[in-house]
């Protein structure tokens, strides 16, 4: 694997409720290699969109409670929020969920991309920035001459392409997609994930794809790591992923995705749902649906620790323990 | 040219030619909608005027023995009667009054002057004008200012602030700031007149063209007579002014607060667009659409507030003619009056839409 | 051992359960902020004035109809009557403790109106004895001096047993005669004592007024309300569930009625009817139903269209449960806050209405009134058009702040209309 471009050290983040503080995002470190495509998974709820939102700093009305971000040599907690506008847009940026509620509705397209190039660079004129557009327009397959629309007369796979040139407007070096594919049929899905490809091999773009689609990842991605309950459970190259799963939740997300090739009688599901981030059970969070649940597991948390090569998982099968034996199994009818 | 005429004209006129501008250069979906926005006003007007018409007639109680009192004797009420043509069937009725809309027929004032009631209006349009254009620019002014200042900075000292100043604004009767205004600067400071338009004797001086005594002063040269109609304007301003900003204000605020709310602000955000472009640009243009549509809405508060500024600052606007006309009991007076603010109502409400197509271009494309 | 699932799951709902309402209204405090005290304070306001309203007699000093004292007598300015005074330990009270054969030696300054006085007080009260069958008198023996000082100094002296003298005049010198008091006013009826904020121009108590003045505008403003709400909120509900035809004529009528400035229309009606209150509480009323109307329209058509109700209809739910089970709780939060606004503005419209002469009988308590009267005198008695204009205001306030206050907590995104 290449250089770190992005390094996430013990980062949590908490978000004031009603019934006080939870934390979306619990001590996770996390290494983005140059040029890769990272799958972030986990369900609604994980902190993968926080996780997402914190690596530019917007995961307002979350705080930042702990960790450090190194990007560019710098940490970026240590910058004010002037510095982070500088970077965010030109270094780092995202593609959203929704394309047709993040673009502004009385804004032509070619008006977003010139604002985008006019604030980072101020020298550029607005002939030279609107050429700018154009150019990015063509290679992400939208019309030239629709760049003047706005955004209610595009499809939504087109708004999502432009969504696309928004963030590689400037070049980043690090493009976090926040579920980019939720909002989108199938079809069109595809096809933006090839598009996606090719863009990565044009431009040796550094992505994050948020999703809690695991085909996707299977699809796209180059590593993948799993959230769960606000913490890093596994992180591996797709091909040891799918081959090797290690960690017990991985494995119940994977063969609780229907296979049609299987003779299956019923759908594999896991009992139980993810925990309350208010009150997260002691422990490791999964322990209450977890197969291989053992009396440490109901103590302590596990750390994320080498399982193979270039893999690694929070998990106590795989770490020394007491060498208690395995809790009763909680049974999968 | 009868000035009821002429007032239209200088109100209608710059309108005209900005509507003729967009229909020009616009697409023809905003044609379609201009067209369509403009036919439905007049069936606007005619429902207003009619609620009017119905709402006077079906309500107990005999026109002419109100406007008569218990003094006339039953043969003038008899002759009132059919002068009116109260005696005919109400579709009748309805029909004639119908027409005399389309006609601009106001009739005959039944009591006082007995002058023809589009005279009496055509004196009283501009002065309740020229009281109530600048007391909304004023409104909006601060309104709109403080409003996007306030959502700006949500739940902190100045938001708090401006949204008591708003609410206590809105909460003062109209009439009793006015009371106090007048108290403050007219009777304890002594700076400025506490009641009518203009000085009486500076006011034979002046000739009259447009009625609307600041362009007339102008028009003729009479810089005495501007400051006098200058000075009489502050107070009422002020006070009409003062509590639509609260209106305003509250509005702005709250529809700022929601866009800033909008994802297409967060992605903006992203892409690292400084906050105070994101404010004006994003949050501002985008939240002033919703607020254009309901700030129309509020017409119904401004000629409300208007009626009561006038009564306060003596000001012989249309508001004060009304009340005026109710006490007198001068029936055809109410009617016709009361179709003019309906008038209004639907003119503003037109006006309102046709900008809102202008800013959100989802409505032209 | 088994893992007790459900122990765990369950266990931050039940602690929440366990918070009793205490509690939760305190943690809300912390959570909504500033909000929860414009709610808190506003709700105790509300109180407040429903109790003035409810019982004014019990907190008013005097009736609002009666003149008590001297007309324009500002806040706290005590009146300047002929009162009678005494020494201290002499026991009188009133004119009527000397009643007797004898003629009563009273001190008087010469010049002044209160020998005059003294004397019609006395025949009066003499006339009224005699009439009841009394065979007394009152005479008094009048002792004219120059100044107040030796007229006090005869009364200490004992060669008096009453003076009569001018309030005011009496208070200037009061502190060099400790040993005298002032019994009370020559005039039965009259009043010594000054009114907290001042008489009117015809003498009546404006704080009395001000509190009966409350009982007539909450009474206008809850009935309107109520009023409007018993007409507009199934209005909407109808007009939103049934839709067609019947929605349209509806909505364009109501929509017309809503752009129409409310106090002109008001205005119209009681015109029409006549001045008494119930005719202003149902003008104001007319006014309102249009606004709950779209409200409740507007969300029971939001709510019909969403998927729980197609999900319930798809399991057979008929259409009465729909509306009753599903629309209906969704609304009243809406309704809640629009009920809390409008009374502001109903009792601001009542007050307008009263202000311009239109609607209630001019003996009515009510603030309105009060401020058009006053605007007459407004250089004279500043202090009549200052305290029912601050009466007003904090009704209203009191009542938009609760309505501002729940909109912002309920559901800070809730659209204006």
């Amino acid at each position: 694997m290449r250089d770190v471009v992005y390094s996430v050290r013990g980062l949590s983040v908490e978000y004031p409720t009603r019934e006080g503080s939870t934390r979306a995002v619990d001590d996770v470190s996390l290494d983005i290699h140059k040029g890769e495509i990272l799958g972030l998974v986990g369900e609604s709820g994980c902190g993968k969109s926080t996780l997402g939102k914190s690596l530019l700093r917007m995961q307002s009305p979350g705080r930042i409670v702990e960790g450090e971000l190194w990007f560019g040599g710098r940490d970026l907690m240590t910058l004010g929020e002037r510095q982070m506008q500088k970077l965010r847009g030109r270094n780092l940026s995202m593609v959203f969920q929704d394309p047709m509620t993040s673009l502004n509705p009385v804004e032509r397209i070619v008006d977003h991309i010139v604002e985008t190039v006019q604030t980072h660079e101020p020298g550029v004129s607005e002939a030279a920035a609107r050429d700018r557009a154009r150019d990015l327009a063509r290679r992400l397959g939208i019309l030239e001459n629709r760049i003047d629309d706005y955004p209610h007369q595009f499809s939504g796979g087109m708004r999502q392409r432009i969504m696309i040139a928004l963030a590689l407007a400037l070049n980043a070096d690090v493009v976090v997609a926040d579920e980019p594919t939720t909002a989108l049929d199938v079809i069109v899905e595809a096809q933006f994930l090839d598009l996606l490809r090719e863009l990565r091999d044009e431009f040796d773009l550094t992505i994050v794809m948020i999703t809690h689609n695991i085909g996707v990842v299977a699809e796209i991605a180059d590593r993948v790591a799993v959230m769960y309950a606000a913490r890093l459970t596994e992180l591996a190259t797709v091909d040891r992923f799918f081959a090797e799963t290690r960690h017990p939740y991985s494995q119940g997300l994977l063969r609780s995705v229907p296979n049609i090739d299987l003779d299956e009688q019923s759908l594999s599901t896991m009992s139980g749902a993810p925990p309350s981030l208010l009150y997260p059970p002691p422990g490791c969070r999964f322990h209450p649906r977890c197969p291989h649940a053992m009396e440490v597991c109901t103590a302590e948390q596990p750390a994320m620790a080498d399982v193979g090569p270039a893999h690694e998982a929070a998990c106590w099968l795989y770490l020394d323990h007491a060498g208690s034996p395995p809790l009763e199994v909680v049974s999968d009818a | 040219m009868h000035p009821l005429l002429l007032t239209f004209m200088i109100i209608g006129l710059p309108a005209a030619v900005a509507l003729l501008y967009v229909f020009v250069r616009g697409t023809t979906t905003m044609r379609r909608y201009i067209l369509t926005r403009i036919t439905l006003t007049i069936p606007m007007v005619l429902i207003l005027a009619s609620l009017v018409f119905f709402v006077l007639r079906i309500i107990p109680g005999d026109p002419v023995t109100s406007s008569l009192g218990p003094k006339g004797s039953p043969e003038v009420k008899e002759l009132l009667r059919q002068n009116l043509g109260l005696d005919d069937p109400l579709l009748v009725q309805y029909g004639r009054f119908i027409g005399d809309i389309l006609t601009f027929d106001f009739g005959d004032s039944l009591i006082g002057a007995q002058r023809p009631i589009a005279d009496e209006l055509g004196e009283r349009l501009p002065a309740t004008l020229e009281l109530v254009l600048p007391a909304t620019i004023l409104a909006l002014a601060i309104g709109v200012v403080f409003g996007t200042w306030a959502a700006v900075r949500r739940k902190r000292a100045a938001d708090y602030g401006l949204r008591l100043y708003s609410v206590v604004i809105y909460s003062m009767p109209i009439f009793w700031l006015g009371l106090l205004l007048q108290l403050l600067f007219g009777v304890w400071l002594e700076w400025t007149p506490i009641a009518g338009r203009i000085d009486a004797v500076i006011a034979s001086d002046l000739e009259r063209t447009t009625n609307f005594l600041t362009i007339d002063a102008v028009l003729h040269g009479n810089w005495e007579a501007l400051s006098s109609a200058l000075h009489h304007l502050v107070l009422p301003t002020l006070t009409l002014g003062l509590v639509l900003s609260g209106v305003f204000l509250r509005l702005t605020r709250i529809n700022v607060i929601e866009t800033l709310e909008e994802d297409y602000v967060a992605a903006a955000r992203a892409r690292g667009i400084r906050e105070r472009v994101v404010t004006y640009s994003y949050a501002l243009k985008n939240a002033m659409i919703p607020v254009i549509t309901l700030i129309g809405l509020q017409v119904a508060i401004l000629l409300a507030g208007a009626v009561l500024t006038e009564t306060v600052f003596s000001w012989p606007g249309m508001g004060r003619y009304l009340v005026d006309r109710i006490s007198s009991r001068d029936f055809t007076a109410v009617q016709s009056t009361i179709t003019m603010f309906a008038l209004f109502v639907a003119l503003i409400s037109l006006a309102v839409d046709i900008v809102y197509s202008l800013l959100d271009p989802r409505v032209r494309y | 051992m088994a893992v007790d699932l459900e122990t765990r799951e369950a266990g931050w709902q039940q602690d929440l359960e366990r918070a009793g309402l205490l509690r939760r209204l305190l943690r809300a405090r912390k959570w909504h902020g500033a909000d929860w005290w414009f709610v808190a304070i506003a709700s105790v306001m509300v109180v407040a004035f429903i109790v003035l309203a409810l019982f004014p007699g019990f907190f008013a000093p005097h009736d609002p109809r009666e003149q008590v004292g001297p007309r324009f007598l500002a806040p706290g300015e005590k009146p300047d009557v002929e009162s009678l005074i005494i020494p201290g330990d002499s026991g009188i009270t009133s004119l009527l403790d000397i009643v007797g054969d004898e003629r009563v030696p009273t001190a008087v300054v010469e010049g002044t109106p209160s020998s005059q006085a003294a004397r019609d007080e006395a025949d009066r009260i003499t006339q009224v004895l005699q009439d009841r069958g009394e065979d007394v008198r009152l005479r008094l023996r009048v002792q004219r001096h120059d100044t107040i000082q030796e007229a006090l100094d005869e009364l200490v002296a004992g060669d008096a047993v009453i003076a009569v003298a001018s309030s005011a005049a009496f208070d200037e010198v009061a502190d060099d005669y400790p040993s005298l008091d002032v019994a009370g006013p020559v005039f039965e009826g009259q009043t010594l004592s000054s009114f907290l904020l001042g008489t009117n121009q015809i003498g009546q108590d404006v704080l009395s007024r001000l509190i009966w003045g409350t009982r007539i505008a909450l009474i206008i403003g809850f009935s309107a309300s109520f009023f409007s709400l018993f007409i507009g909120v199934p209005l909407g509900l109808f007009a939103g569930f049934t839709g067609g035809k019947t929605d349209r004529v509806l909505t364009v009528f109501m929509d017309s009625l809503y752009a129409f400035p409310g106090l002109i229309l008001a205005i119209a009606i009681t015109a029409v009817l006549g001045p008494s209150i119930i005719n202003v509480i149902v003008a104001i009323a007319v006014l309102y139903i249009p606004t709950y109307y779209r409200i409740v329209r507007g969300q029971t058509l939001s709510v019909k269209e969403s998927l729980f109700v197609e999900a319930a209809r798809s399991l057979g739910a008929k259409s009465r449960v729909v509306l009753t089970r599903y629309v209906f709780p969704n609304v009243i939060p809406s309704v809640a806050i629009i009920f809390s606004v409008n009374i502001a503005d109903a009792i601001l419209t009542g007050a307008g209405l009263s202000f311009l002469g239109l609607g209630l009988p001019p003996t009515t308590p009510d603030w309105g009134i009060d401020l058009a009267r006053g605007q007459e005198t407004i250089q004279r008695a500043s202090w009549l058009i200052t305290f029912p204009g601050v009466a007003v205001m904090l009704v209203v306030l009191a009542f938009t702040m609760m309505g501002e206050g729940l909109m912002e907590i309920f559901n800070p995104k809730l659209r204006d209309r």
